[in-house]
Protein backbone atom coordinates (compact mmCIF):
# COMPACT_ATOMS: atom_id res chain seq x y z
CA UNK A 1 0.00 0.00 0.00
CA UNK A 2 2.78 2.44 0.88
CA UNK A 3 4.60 1.53 -2.33
CA UNK A 4 1.50 2.34 -4.36
CA UNK A 5 1.13 5.70 -2.58
CA UNK A 6 4.75 6.63 -3.24
CA UNK A 7 4.61 5.52 -6.88
CA UNK A 8 1.44 7.48 -7.60
CA UNK A 9 2.79 10.62 -5.92
CA UNK A 10 6.00 10.41 -7.94
CA UNK A 11 4.01 9.92 -11.14
CA UNK A 12 1.93 12.98 -10.27
CA UNK A 13 5.08 15.02 -9.72
CA UNK A 14 6.56 13.92 -13.04
CA UNK A 15 3.38 14.88 -14.88
CA UNK A 16 3.30 18.27 -13.12
CA UNK A 17 6.87 18.90 -14.20
CA UNK A 18 5.98 17.94 -17.77
CA UNK A 19 2.99 20.30 -17.67
CA UNK A 20 5.17 23.20 -16.52
CA UNK A 21 7.78 22.54 -19.20
CA UNK A 22 4.99 22.36 -21.78
CA UNK A 23 3.50 25.69 -20.71
CA UNK A 24 6.87 27.35 -20.98
CA UNK A 25 8.06 25.81 -24.24
CA UNK A 26 5.08 25.46 -26.53
CA UNK A 27 4.95 28.11 -29.25
CA UNK A 28 1.27 28.89 -29.40
CA UNK A 29 -1.68 29.73 -27.15
CA UNK A 30 -3.68 26.66 -28.15
CA UNK A 31 -0.89 24.16 -27.60
CA UNK A 32 -0.04 25.77 -24.26
CA UNK A 33 -3.65 25.30 -23.21
CA UNK A 34 -3.35 21.64 -24.22
CA UNK A 35 -0.49 21.27 -21.78
CA UNK A 36 -2.13 23.32 -19.04
CA UNK A 37 -5.58 21.79 -19.19
CA UNK A 38 -4.89 18.13 -19.70
CA UNK A 39 -1.62 17.92 -17.78
CA UNK A 40 -3.02 19.86 -14.85
CA UNK A 41 -6.11 17.70 -14.48
CA UNK A 42 -4.20 14.45 -14.75
CA UNK A 43 -1.51 15.51 -12.30
CA UNK A 44 -4.05 16.70 -9.73
CA UNK A 45 -5.92 13.42 -9.95
CA UNK A 46 -2.71 11.43 -9.68
CA UNK A 47 -1.76 13.33 -6.53
CA UNK A 48 -5.18 13.12 -4.89
CA UNK A 49 -5.51 9.37 -5.40
CA UNK A 50 -2.58 8.45 -3.11
CA UNK A 51 -3.99 10.80 -0.46
CA UNK A 52 -7.20 8.79 -0.52
CA UNK A 53 -5.35 5.47 -0.62
CA UNK A 54 -3.20 6.43 2.35
CA UNK A 55 -6.26 6.45 4.58
CA UNK A 56 -6.89 2.79 3.91
CA UNK A 57 -4.19 1.84 6.41
CA UNK A 58 -6.67 1.49 9.28
CA UNK A 59 -10.26 0.60 8.50
CA UNK A 60 -12.29 2.80 10.80
CA UNK A 61 -15.10 5.21 10.00
CA UNK A 62 -13.19 8.46 10.35
CA UNK A 63 -10.50 7.42 7.89
CA UNK A 64 -13.05 6.09 5.43
CA UNK A 65 -14.85 9.42 5.55
CA UNK A 66 -11.61 11.29 4.84
CA UNK A 67 -10.85 9.01 1.88
CA UNK A 68 -14.37 9.51 0.54
CA UNK A 69 -14.06 13.29 0.81
CA UNK A 70 -10.74 13.30 -1.04
CA UNK A 71 -12.29 11.18 -3.80
CA UNK A 72 -15.17 13.65 -4.05
CA UNK A 73 -12.64 16.45 -4.51
CA UNK A 74 -11.07 14.40 -7.31
CA UNK A 75 -14.47 14.03 -9.01
CA UNK A 76 -15.05 17.78 -8.74
CA UNK A 77 -11.68 18.56 -10.29
CA UNK A 78 -12.38 16.08 -13.05
CA UNK A 79 -15.60 17.92 -13.88
CA UNK A 80 -14.51 21.51 -13.42
CA UNK A 81 -10.97 21.69 -14.78
CA UNK A 82 -11.69 20.58 -18.38
CA UNK A 83 -14.65 22.97 -18.45
CA UNK A 84 -12.39 25.82 -17.40
CA UNK A 85 -9.91 24.87 -20.14
CA UNK A 86 -12.75 24.86 -22.64
CA UNK A 87 -13.85 28.31 -21.47
CA UNK A 88 -10.36 29.77 -21.86
CA UNK A 89 -9.92 28.24 -25.31
CA UNK A 90 -13.31 29.54 -26.39
CA UNK A 91 -12.38 33.03 -25.28
CA UNK A 92 -9.09 32.81 -27.15
CA UNK A 93 -10.80 31.61 -30.31
CA UNK A 94 -13.41 34.37 -30.12
CA UNK A 95 -10.65 36.95 -29.68
CA UNK A 96 -9.20 35.83 -32.98
CA UNK A 97 -5.92 34.20 -32.03
CA UNK A 98 -4.62 32.31 -35.06
CA UNK A 99 -3.00 28.90 -34.59
CA UNK A 100 0.75 28.67 -35.00
CA UNK A 101 1.90 27.33 -38.33
CA UNK A 102 5.35 26.21 -39.25
CA UNK A 103 7.06 28.90 -41.29
CA UNK A 104 8.67 27.92 -44.62
CA UNK A 105 12.44 27.48 -44.49
CA UNK A 106 13.57 30.43 -46.63
CA UNK A 107 11.80 33.02 -44.51
CA UNK A 108 13.61 32.32 -41.25
CA UNK A 109 17.10 33.78 -40.74
CA UNK B 1 5.78 23.36 10.47
CA UNK B 2 8.12 22.01 7.85
CA UNK B 3 10.81 24.60 7.39
CA UNK B 4 11.88 23.49 3.91
CA UNK B 5 8.35 24.05 2.61
CA UNK B 6 8.27 27.39 4.42
CA UNK B 7 11.44 28.46 2.65
CA UNK B 8 10.26 27.57 -0.87
CA UNK B 9 6.77 29.00 -0.50
CA UNK B 10 8.04 32.28 0.97
CA UNK B 11 10.43 32.75 -1.97
CA UNK B 12 7.63 32.09 -4.46
CA UNK B 13 5.38 34.55 -2.62
CA UNK B 14 7.92 37.35 -2.94
CA UNK B 15 8.36 36.61 -6.65
CA UNK B 16 4.59 36.73 -7.17
CA UNK B 17 4.29 40.00 -5.24
CA UNK B 18 7.00 41.64 -7.38
CA UNK B 19 5.34 40.33 -10.55
CA UNK B 20 1.91 41.61 -9.57
CA UNK B 21 2.95 45.21 -9.25
CA UNK B 22 5.36 45.24 -12.19
CA UNK B 23 3.15 43.81 -14.94
CA UNK B 24 1.83 46.29 -17.48
CA UNK B 25 -1.57 44.67 -17.95
CA UNK B 26 -4.25 44.87 -15.27
CA UNK B 27 -5.84 41.53 -16.13
CA UNK B 28 -2.51 39.74 -15.76
CA UNK B 29 -1.93 41.57 -12.48
CA UNK B 30 -5.28 40.29 -11.20
CA UNK B 31 -4.47 36.70 -12.16
CA UNK B 32 -1.01 36.83 -10.58
CA UNK B 33 -2.65 38.27 -7.47
CA UNK B 34 -4.88 35.19 -7.42
CA UNK B 35 -1.78 32.98 -7.56
CA UNK B 36 -0.22 35.05 -4.74
CA UNK B 37 -3.33 34.48 -2.61
CA UNK B 38 -3.23 30.73 -3.19
CA UNK B 39 0.44 30.61 -2.18
CA UNK B 40 -0.41 32.56 0.98
CA UNK B 41 -3.11 30.00 1.71
CA UNK B 42 -0.54 27.20 1.36
CA UNK B 43 1.86 29.04 3.68
CA UNK B 44 -0.75 29.43 6.39
CA UNK B 45 -1.80 25.79 6.18
CA UNK B 46 1.82 24.81 6.67
CA UNK B 47 2.03 27.10 9.73
CA UNK B 48 -1.01 25.44 11.25
CA UNK B 49 -3.62 28.13 10.59
CA UNK B 50 -6.20 26.07 8.71
CA UNK B 51 -9.18 28.33 9.35
CA UNK B 52 -7.28 31.38 8.13
CA UNK B 53 -6.10 29.46 5.05
CA UNK B 54 -9.66 28.34 4.27
CA UNK B 55 -10.93 31.90 4.51
CA UNK B 56 -8.11 33.23 2.35
CA UNK B 57 -8.69 30.52 -0.27
CA UNK B 58 -12.38 31.30 -0.57
CA UNK B 59 -12.28 35.07 0.01
CA UNK B 60 -8.88 36.21 -1.16
CA UNK B 61 -8.18 33.88 -4.03
CA UNK B 62 -11.78 33.42 -5.10
CA UNK B 63 -13.87 36.50 -4.62
CA UNK B 64 -11.08 39.11 -4.75
CA UNK B 65 -9.86 37.89 -8.13
CA UNK B 66 -13.40 37.98 -9.53
CA UNK B 67 -13.91 41.50 -8.17
CA UNK B 68 -10.68 42.65 -9.86
CA UNK B 69 -11.87 41.13 -13.14
CA UNK B 70 -15.21 42.87 -12.79
CA UNK B 71 -13.52 46.21 -12.14
CA UNK B 72 -11.13 45.76 -15.11
CA UNK B 73 -14.10 44.83 -17.31
CA UNK B 74 -15.79 48.13 -16.52
CA UNK B 75 -12.72 50.34 -16.84
CA UNK B 76 -9.61 49.73 -18.87
CA UNK B 77 -6.96 47.07 -19.12
CA UNK B 78 -4.03 49.28 -20.02
CA UNK B 79 -1.62 50.68 -17.50
CA UNK B 80 -0.39 54.06 -18.63
CA UNK B 81 2.98 55.63 -18.03
CA UNK B 82 3.28 58.63 -15.77
CA UNK B 83 4.06 61.67 -17.87
CA UNK B 84 5.82 63.96 -15.44
CA UNK B 85 7.64 63.49 -12.21
CA UNK B 86 8.23 59.79 -12.67
CA UNK B 87 11.67 59.55 -11.16
CA UNK B 88 10.72 61.81 -8.30
CA UNK B 89 7.76 59.74 -7.19
CA UNK B 90 9.65 56.46 -7.52
CA UNK B 91 12.64 57.82 -5.60
CA UNK B 92 10.45 59.19 -2.84
CA UNK B 93 8.51 55.95 -2.49
CA UNK B 94 11.70 53.88 -2.51
CA UNK B 95 13.27 56.03 0.20
CA UNK B 96 10.13 55.87 2.33
CA UNK B 97 9.86 52.10 1.94
CA UNK B 98 13.56 51.57 2.69
CA UNK B 99 13.45 53.72 5.81
CA UNK B 100 10.37 51.96 7.16
CA UNK B 101 11.89 48.60 6.31
CA UNK B 102 15.10 49.53 8.10
CA UNK B 103 13.22 50.50 11.25
CA UNK B 104 11.31 47.21 11.14
CA UNK B 105 14.46 45.15 10.61
CA UNK B 106 16.06 46.80 13.65
CA UNK B 107 12.92 45.99 15.64
CA UNK B 108 13.01 42.44 14.35
CA UNK B 109 15.86 41.54 16.64
CA UNK B 110 13.40 41.64 19.53
CA UNK B 111 10.78 39.48 17.90
CA UNK B 112 9.97 36.13 19.52
CA UNK B 113 11.60 33.16 17.90
CA UNK B 114 9.63 31.52 15.15
CA UNK B 115 7.90 28.44 16.49
CA UNK B 116 8.80 29.15 20.09
CA UNK B 117 6.34 27.76 22.61
CA UNK B 118 6.90 30.50 25.15
CA UNK B 119 6.20 33.55 23.02
CA UNK B 120 4.23 36.24 24.88
CA UNK B 121 1.29 35.67 22.54
CA UNK B 122 0.92 32.11 23.77
CA UNK B 123 1.33 32.70 27.47
CA UNK B 124 -1.52 34.71 28.92
CA UNK B 125 -5.06 34.19 27.70
CA UNK B 126 -4.43 31.62 25.02
CA UNK B 127 -3.78 28.62 27.31
CA UNK B 128 -7.14 29.27 28.94
CA UNK B 129 -8.86 29.09 25.55
CA UNK B 130 -7.01 25.95 24.52
CA UNK B 131 -7.67 24.01 27.71
CA UNK B 132 -11.16 25.20 28.52
CA UNK B 133 -12.96 25.28 25.19
CA UNK B 134 -14.08 21.67 25.25
CA UNK B 135 -15.12 21.99 28.87
CA UNK B 136 -17.04 25.26 28.53
CA UNK B 137 -18.64 24.95 25.13
CA UNK B 138 -18.18 21.38 23.86
CA UNK B 139 -16.80 22.63 20.54
CA UNK B 140 -13.48 21.11 19.49
CA UNK B 141 -12.55 23.81 17.00
CA UNK B 142 -10.83 26.39 19.18
CA UNK B 143 -10.90 29.09 16.52
CA UNK B 144 -14.69 28.84 16.12
CA UNK B 145 -15.30 28.89 19.85
CA UNK B 146 -13.09 31.93 20.39
CA UNK B 147 -14.56 33.68 17.34
CA UNK B 148 -18.21 33.03 18.11
CA UNK B 149 -18.37 32.72 21.85
CA UNK B 150 -15.46 34.15 23.80
CA UNK B 151 -14.97 37.08 21.38
CA UNK B 152 -18.45 37.15 19.90
CA UNK B 153 -18.80 40.91 20.19
CA UNK B 154 -16.00 41.49 17.66
CA UNK B 155 -17.60 39.11 15.19
CA UNK B 156 -20.93 40.89 15.45
CA UNK B 157 -19.36 44.18 14.50
CA UNK B 158 -17.36 42.48 11.75
CA UNK B 159 -20.65 41.32 10.22
CA UNK B 160 -21.96 44.86 10.53
CA UNK B 161 -18.80 46.10 8.74
CA UNK B 162 -19.43 43.73 5.83
CA UNK B 163 -23.01 44.96 5.60
CA UNK B 164 -21.78 48.55 5.63
CA UNK B 165 -19.30 47.78 2.83
CA UNK B 166 -22.16 46.45 0.70
CA UNK B 167 -24.19 49.57 1.39
CA UNK B 168 -21.20 51.77 0.56
CA UNK B 169 -20.74 50.10 -2.83
CA UNK B 170 -24.43 50.64 -3.57
CA UNK B 171 -24.16 54.28 -2.48
CA UNK B 172 -21.11 54.91 -4.68
CA UNK B 173 -22.24 53.19 -7.85
CA UNK B 174 -26.01 53.51 -8.03
CA UNK B 175 -26.24 57.13 -8.90
CA UNK B 176 -28.64 58.49 -11.46
CA UNK B 177 -28.02 62.22 -11.46
CA UNK B 178 -27.08 63.84 -14.75
CA UNK B 179 -23.75 65.42 -13.82
CA UNK B 180 -22.29 62.11 -12.61
CA UNK B 181 -22.70 60.35 -15.92
CA UNK B 182 -20.31 61.48 -18.61
CA UNK B 183 -21.42 58.99 -21.26
CA UNK B 184 -18.33 56.92 -21.80
CA UNK B 185 -18.07 54.53 -24.72
CA UNK B 186 -19.02 50.99 -23.83
CA UNK B 187 -16.25 48.89 -22.34
CA UNK B 188 -14.83 46.58 -24.95
CA UNK B 189 -16.37 43.17 -24.78
CA UNK B 190 -15.01 39.97 -26.17
CA UNK B 191 -18.03 37.72 -26.11
CA UNK B 192 -20.87 38.99 -24.02
CA UNK B 193 -23.61 36.48 -23.40
CA UNK B 194 -22.29 33.83 -25.74
CA UNK B 195 -24.46 30.84 -24.83
CA UNK B 196 -21.94 28.04 -24.63
CA UNK B 197 -23.52 24.68 -24.00
CA UNK B 198 -20.70 22.95 -22.16
CA UNK B 199 -20.08 25.75 -19.69
CA UNK B 200 -23.77 26.23 -19.00
CA UNK B 201 -24.36 22.52 -18.52
CA UNK B 202 -21.46 21.95 -16.17
CA UNK B 203 -22.21 25.10 -14.17
CA UNK B 204 -25.84 24.07 -13.85
CA UNK B 205 -24.79 20.66 -12.55
CA UNK B 206 -22.15 21.97 -10.16
CA UNK B 207 -23.99 24.84 -8.49
CA UNK B 208 -26.26 22.70 -6.24
CA UNK B 209 -23.26 20.72 -5.02
CA UNK B 210 -21.29 23.88 -4.33
CA UNK B 211 -24.17 25.24 -2.29
CA UNK B 212 -24.52 21.97 -0.43
CA UNK B 213 -20.83 22.05 0.37
CA UNK B 214 -21.20 25.64 1.60
CA UNK B 215 -23.99 24.60 3.97
CA UNK B 216 -21.81 21.71 5.13
CA UNK B 217 -18.97 24.14 5.85
CA UNK B 218 -21.28 26.36 7.91
CA UNK B 219 -22.76 23.50 9.90
CA UNK B 220 -19.52 21.61 10.42
CA UNK B 221 -17.58 24.61 11.63
CA UNK B 222 -17.53 23.25 15.14
CA UNK B 223 -15.53 20.16 14.30
CA UNK B 224 -13.46 21.05 11.28
CA UNK B 225 -12.09 24.21 9.71
CA UNK B 226 -15.00 26.25 8.52
CA UNK B 227 -17.70 28.41 9.94
CA UNK B 228 -20.00 31.18 8.89
CA UNK B 229 -17.67 33.36 6.82
CA UNK B 230 -16.24 30.66 4.63
CA UNK B 231 -19.66 29.10 4.01
CA UNK B 232 -21.24 32.43 3.19
CA UNK B 233 -18.50 33.33 0.71
CA UNK B 234 -18.79 29.95 -1.01
CA UNK B 235 -22.55 30.44 -1.30
CA UNK B 236 -21.98 33.86 -2.84
CA UNK B 237 -19.38 32.41 -5.20
CA UNK B 238 -21.89 29.84 -6.47
CA UNK B 239 -24.18 32.67 -7.52
CA UNK B 240 -21.27 34.46 -9.19
CA UNK B 241 -20.56 31.25 -11.13
CA UNK B 242 -24.18 31.26 -12.27
CA UNK B 243 -23.89 34.89 -13.36
CA UNK B 244 -20.70 34.29 -15.32
CA UNK B 245 -21.80 31.12 -17.08
CA UNK B 246 -25.37 32.14 -17.82
CA UNK B 247 -26.52 35.67 -18.17
CA UNK B 248 -26.15 38.45 -15.66
CA UNK B 249 -29.91 38.93 -15.58
CA UNK B 250 -30.52 35.40 -14.34
CA UNK B 251 -28.90 36.14 -11.00
CA UNK B 252 -30.50 39.56 -10.93
CA UNK B 253 -33.88 37.85 -11.22
CA UNK B 254 -33.12 35.54 -8.30
CA UNK B 255 -31.29 37.96 -6.03
CA UNK B 256 -32.47 41.45 -6.80
CA UNK B 257 -31.05 44.47 -5.04
CA UNK B 258 -33.93 44.54 -2.60
CA UNK B 259 -33.38 40.93 -1.57
CA UNK B 260 -29.64 41.40 -1.22
CA UNK B 261 -29.94 44.29 1.18
CA UNK B 262 -32.78 42.56 3.01
CA UNK B 263 -30.85 39.34 3.47
CA UNK B 264 -27.75 41.21 4.59
CA UNK B 265 -29.89 42.96 7.14
CA UNK B 266 -31.51 39.72 8.28
CA UNK B 267 -28.09 38.17 8.83
CA UNK B 268 -26.95 40.94 11.17
CA UNK B 269 -30.38 40.88 12.81
CA UNK B 270 -30.10 37.15 13.55
CA UNK B 271 -26.74 37.72 15.20
CA UNK B 272 -27.81 40.68 17.30
CA UNK B 273 -31.18 39.08 17.88
CA UNK B 274 -29.69 36.01 19.51
CA UNK B 275 -27.61 38.29 21.70
CA UNK B 276 -30.67 40.31 22.59
CA UNK B 277 -32.59 37.12 23.32
CA UNK B 278 -29.96 36.19 25.88
CA UNK B 279 -30.40 39.65 27.36
CA UNK B 280 -34.16 39.12 27.62
CA UNK B 281 -33.62 35.79 29.35
CA UNK B 282 -31.69 37.44 32.11
CA UNK B 283 -27.99 37.11 31.30
CA UNK B 284 -25.40 39.30 29.62
CA UNK B 285 -25.58 40.20 25.93
CA UNK B 286 -24.37 37.23 23.82
CA UNK B 287 -24.16 34.89 26.81
CA UNK B 288 -25.54 31.79 25.13
CA UNK B 289 -25.76 29.60 28.20
CA UNK B 290 -29.09 31.23 29.06
CA UNK B 291 -30.54 29.80 25.84
CA UNK B 292 -30.85 26.51 27.69
CA UNK B 293 -34.04 27.88 29.18
CA UNK B 294 -35.89 27.95 25.86
CA UNK B 295 -34.14 25.22 23.88
CA UNK B 296 -35.56 21.83 24.88
CA UNK B 297 -33.34 19.27 26.56
CA UNK B 298 -30.03 21.09 26.51
CA UNK B 299 -27.80 21.99 29.39
CA UNK B 300 -25.78 25.18 29.58
CA UNK B 301 -22.77 23.80 27.74
CA UNK B 302 -24.71 22.50 24.73
CA UNK B 303 -26.72 25.73 24.67
CA UNK B 304 -23.50 27.61 24.01
CA UNK B 305 -22.73 25.27 21.14
CA UNK B 306 -26.18 25.78 19.62
CA UNK B 307 -25.99 29.52 20.11
CA UNK B 308 -22.74 29.52 18.16
CA UNK B 309 -24.40 27.62 15.32
CA UNK B 310 -27.22 30.16 15.26
CA UNK B 311 -24.95 33.14 14.88
CA UNK B 312 -22.83 31.33 12.27
CA UNK B 313 -25.98 30.93 10.20
CA UNK B 314 -26.69 34.64 10.55
CA UNK B 315 -23.14 35.49 9.46
CA UNK B 316 -23.37 33.16 6.45
CA UNK B 317 -26.60 34.73 5.23
CA UNK B 318 -25.21 38.26 5.58
CA UNK B 319 -21.89 37.47 3.87
CA UNK B 320 -23.58 35.66 0.97
CA UNK B 321 -25.94 38.54 0.26
CA UNK B 322 -23.25 41.18 0.46
CA UNK B 323 -20.76 39.27 -1.75
CA UNK B 324 -23.44 38.88 -4.43
CA UNK B 325 -24.44 42.52 -4.08
CA UNK B 326 -20.88 43.86 -4.38
CA UNK B 327 -20.23 41.71 -7.45
CA UNK B 328 -23.50 42.74 -9.17
CA UNK B 329 -22.81 46.39 -8.57
CA UNK B 330 -19.18 46.40 -9.67
CA UNK B 331 -19.64 44.34 -12.79
CA UNK B 332 -22.51 46.40 -14.14
CA UNK B 333 -21.35 49.79 -12.83
CA UNK B 334 -24.55 50.14 -10.87
CA UNK B 335 -26.71 50.25 -13.96
CA UNK B 336 -27.89 46.62 -13.82
CA UNK B 337 -28.34 46.34 -17.56
CA UNK B 338 -25.62 43.96 -18.59
CA UNK B 339 -22.48 42.56 -17.16
CA UNK B 340 -20.03 39.68 -17.34
CA UNK C 1 19.96 26.78 10.83
CA UNK C 2 16.79 27.22 12.76
CA UNK C 3 17.60 30.79 13.71
CA UNK C 4 18.27 31.52 10.04
CA UNK C 5 14.84 30.23 9.08
CA UNK C 6 13.20 32.28 11.84
CA UNK C 7 14.95 35.42 10.64
CA UNK C 8 14.15 34.61 6.99
CA UNK C 9 10.47 34.39 7.83
CA UNK C 10 10.38 37.80 9.45
CA UNK C 11 12.53 39.44 6.77
CA UNK C 12 10.22 38.14 4.05
CA UNK C 13 7.26 39.59 5.90
CA UNK C 14 9.02 42.97 6.13
CA UNK C 15 9.91 42.74 2.41
CA UNK C 16 6.31 42.01 1.48
CA UNK C 17 5.06 44.92 3.53
CA UNK C 18 7.54 47.24 1.84
CA UNK C 19 6.53 45.97 -1.61
CA UNK C 20 2.94 46.80 -0.75
CA UNK C 21 3.91 50.23 0.60
CA UNK C 22 6.00 51.01 -2.49
CA UNK C 23 3.14 50.01 -4.77
CA UNK C 24 0.73 52.24 -2.88
CA UNK C 25 3.06 55.24 -3.09
CA UNK C 26 4.82 55.01 -6.43
CA UNK C 27 2.44 53.38 -8.85
CA UNK C 28 0.47 55.60 -11.13
CA UNK C 29 -2.51 53.38 -11.79
CA UNK C 30 -5.25 53.35 -9.16
CA UNK C 31 -5.94 49.63 -9.41
CA UNK C 32 -2.23 48.92 -8.90
CA UNK C 33 -2.42 50.97 -5.69
CA UNK C 34 -5.36 48.82 -4.56
CA UNK C 35 -3.35 45.68 -5.31
CA UNK C 36 -0.51 47.14 -3.21
CA UNK C 37 -2.96 47.67 -0.36
CA UNK C 38 -4.02 44.01 -0.56
CA UNK C 39 -0.40 42.84 -0.54
CA UNK C 40 0.20 45.00 2.56
CA UNK C 41 -2.81 43.46 4.33
CA UNK C 42 -1.80 39.87 3.59
CA UNK C 43 1.75 40.59 4.79
CA UNK C 44 0.36 41.70 8.16
CA UNK C 45 -1.62 38.46 8.31
CA UNK C 46 1.59 36.48 7.67
CA UNK C 47 3.18 38.23 10.64
CA UNK C 48 0.34 37.48 13.05
CA UNK C 49 0.04 33.85 12.00
CA UNK C 50 3.78 33.31 12.33
CA UNK C 51 3.87 34.58 15.90
CA UNK C 52 1.15 32.09 16.74
CA UNK C 53 2.86 29.12 15.14
CA UNK C 54 4.45 26.56 17.41
CA UNK C 55 7.01 23.97 16.55
CA UNK C 56 5.73 20.35 16.30
CA UNK C 57 2.25 21.63 17.04
CA UNK C 58 -0.94 20.47 15.46
CA UNK C 59 -3.83 22.53 14.12
CA UNK C 60 -6.05 24.21 16.71
CA UNK C 61 -8.80 21.60 16.63
CA UNK C 62 -8.93 19.25 19.58
CA UNK C 63 -8.85 15.72 18.23
CA UNK C 64 -11.03 13.77 20.57
CA UNK C 65 -11.44 10.09 20.10
CA UNK C 66 -15.05 9.03 20.30
CA UNK C 67 -17.98 11.37 20.77
CA UNK C 68 -18.80 14.10 23.24
CA UNK C 69 -18.65 13.70 26.93
CA UNK C 70 -15.77 11.28 26.88
CA UNK C 71 -13.22 11.51 29.62
CA UNK C 72 -10.98 14.39 28.61
CA UNK C 73 -7.32 13.67 28.70
CA UNK C 74 -5.10 16.51 29.80
CA UNK C 75 -4.96 18.93 26.88
CA UNK C 76 -1.37 19.91 26.38
CA UNK C 77 -1.08 23.58 25.45
CA UNK C 78 2.19 23.10 23.59
CA UNK C 79 0.52 20.57 21.34
CA UNK C 80 -1.86 22.99 19.65
CA UNK C 81 -1.14 26.10 17.67
CA UNK C 82 -2.19 29.35 19.29
CA UNK C 83 -5.78 30.08 18.17
CA UNK C 84 -5.91 33.73 19.16
CA UNK C 85 -4.00 35.26 16.18
CA UNK C 86 -6.02 33.05 13.85
CA UNK C 87 -9.27 34.52 15.14
CA UNK C 88 -8.03 38.08 14.73
CA UNK C 89 -6.80 37.36 11.23
CA UNK C 90 -10.11 35.79 10.18
CA UNK C 91 -11.76 39.11 10.94
CA UNK C 92 -8.95 40.92 9.12
CA UNK C 93 -9.33 38.90 5.91
CA UNK C 94 -13.08 39.39 5.71
CA UNK C 95 -12.81 43.11 6.42
CA UNK C 96 -10.08 43.37 3.79
CA UNK C 97 -12.37 41.97 1.11
CA UNK C 98 -15.03 44.49 2.11
CA UNK C 99 -12.45 47.27 1.82
CA UNK C 100 -11.37 45.89 -1.57
CA UNK C 101 -14.95 46.05 -2.84
CA UNK C 102 -15.38 49.66 -1.75
CA UNK C 103 -11.96 50.66 -3.15
CA UNK C 104 -12.77 49.14 -6.56
CA UNK C 105 -16.16 50.87 -6.55
CA UNK C 106 -14.42 54.20 -5.94
CA UNK C 107 -12.00 53.43 -8.82
CA UNK C 108 -14.99 52.79 -11.08
CA UNK C 109 -16.60 56.06 -10.03
CA UNK C 110 -13.39 57.97 -10.74
CA UNK C 111 -13.00 56.32 -14.16
CA UNK C 112 -16.54 57.27 -15.10
CA UNK C 113 -15.98 60.89 -14.12
CA UNK C 114 -12.48 61.52 -15.50
CA UNK C 115 -12.15 58.76 -18.13
CA UNK C 116 -8.81 57.70 -16.77
CA UNK C 117 -7.33 55.56 -14.03
CA UNK C 118 -3.96 57.28 -13.99
CA UNK C 119 -3.17 59.53 -11.07
CA UNK C 120 -1.36 62.27 -12.97
CA UNK C 121 -4.06 62.60 -15.65
CA UNK C 122 -6.71 62.92 -12.97
CA UNK C 123 -4.67 65.56 -11.17
CA UNK C 124 -4.29 67.49 -14.43
CA UNK C 125 -8.03 67.44 -14.97
CA UNK C 126 -8.65 68.57 -11.42
CA UNK C 127 -6.83 71.85 -12.04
Amino acid sequence: MTIAVIMLTLAGLIFFFATTVGILRFPDFFSRMHAAGKGDTLSSLLMLLPLALYNFHEFDLANMLVALKVLLIAVFIFMASPTATHAILDAGYEAGIKPWTKKPEEESP
Amino acid sequence: MIWQLDFCVLTLIVICAFATIMVKDLLSAAIIFGAYSFLMCLLWTEMGAVDVAFTEASVGAGVSTVLFFAAVYQTTRRVGVRKSGRMLSKAFALVAALLTGLVLVIAEADFPGFGDIFTPASLHVSPYYITQTLHDTNVPNMVTSVLADYRGFDTMFETAVIFTAGLAVIAILRRFKKEDRCDLPEPYVISAGYPDTIIRFVARQLVPFIQLFALYVVAHGHHSPGGGFQGGVILGASFILLAISYDFKVVLGIMSERWNVLLGNIGVLIYAGIGFLCLLLGANFLDYSMLSKILPATDKIMARSHGMLGIEIGVAIAVMAIVISIYLNIVSHGKYDKGL
Amino acid sequence: MHALIADYNYWIYILLMMIGLYAMLAKNNLVKKVIGMSIFQTAIIVFYVSIGAKEHASIPIIAHGSGHGAVEAAIDVAHYANPLPHVLMLTAIVVSVGTLGVALAICLGIHRRYNSLEEDEIQEQLQ
